[in-house]
């Protein structure tokens, strides 16, 4: 299993929209040293081009584009929406909680984002939407991810 | 009919990568309930076009855009709902007599 190198999260966030929300997730990635600086906007083109179908549950989006996008190394981060923002999804929105990754190349994720799908089973959403704020939202998160 | 092979699933998404390897770990669960030995791959809409899987699982926006590529198509709204995919998958399976 590939180990995560980065687990950052962000609460109460500001975003204007779908694409200010999706840069916001993504940017947390850059800011961590995870993903290059291009990646914000690759993530935007992805909804652009494929629809809002990386909303994949009530109120939650998975962010993320390919590893040629900007990916350096497996991270991911969590952000909360101050306040939520429609994407456009039939069933799925609002959105108020954002999960995004970046991977190195289009395996290393994998083993990360299986314990991201078992921990989001096991109630990881309504965690970090119940945080008091970043640490709190990043240690619950590291603890969902434990070979980060 | 019944298969005398493992049934063939695809999960299928915008780029292959992450929400529909969501979507397959909870088919992969929910098939696992129901008994079903079958093999559970995951891809990106535009790679999917070239498969021939028995039954392919995708968000609306994309299964309507592969709706013959598969013998069954099953829509799933929520990534995260093993219940309610099994429930699907138990129905439409069974109707090809493959449950």
């Amino acid at each position: 299993m590939a180990v995560v190198a980065v687990v950052t999260a962000r609460g109460a966030v500001p975003a204007a929209g779908w694409r200010e929300a999706v840069r916001a997730a993504a940017s947390a990635l850059v800011d961590a040293g995870a993903a290059g600086g291009e990646y914000p906007d690759a993530c935007v083109r992805v909804v652009e081009r494929n629809g809002p179908y990386i909303v994949l549950t009530k109120g939650l989006a998975l962010v993320h584009a390919r590893p040629e996008d900007g990916g350096l190394a497996v991270g991911v981060a969590a952000v909360r929406l101050a306040a939520p923002v429609e994407f456009g999804h039939p069933d799925n929105d609002p959105v108020d909680l954002l999960l995004a990754f970046c991977t190195p190349d289009p395996d290393a994720h994998v083993g990360t984002l299986s314990g991201l799908a078992r921990a989001l089973s096991g109630g990881l959403a309504g965690r970090l939407r119940a945080a008091s704020g970043d640490e709190d939202m990043t240690r619950i998160l590291k603890e969902a991810l434990p070979d980060a | 009919m019944a298969l005398d092979r493992r049934l063939e699933i695809l999960a299928v998404c915008g780029v292959g990568m992450g929400s529909s390897l969501m979507l397959k770990m909870t088919a992969e669960d929910a098939l696992r309930s129901l008994g079903v030995d079958a093999a559970v791959e995951n891809t990106d809409l535009s790679t999917a076009r070239g498969m021939t899987p028995d039954v392919v699982i995708g968000q609306g926006m994309h299964t309507a855009e592969i709706s013959d590529l598969a013998p069954v198509v099953i829509t799933v709204s929520d990534f995260m709902d093993k219940d309610g995919l099994e429930a699907q998958l138990r129905e439409r399976l069974a109707e090809r007599g493959w449950l």
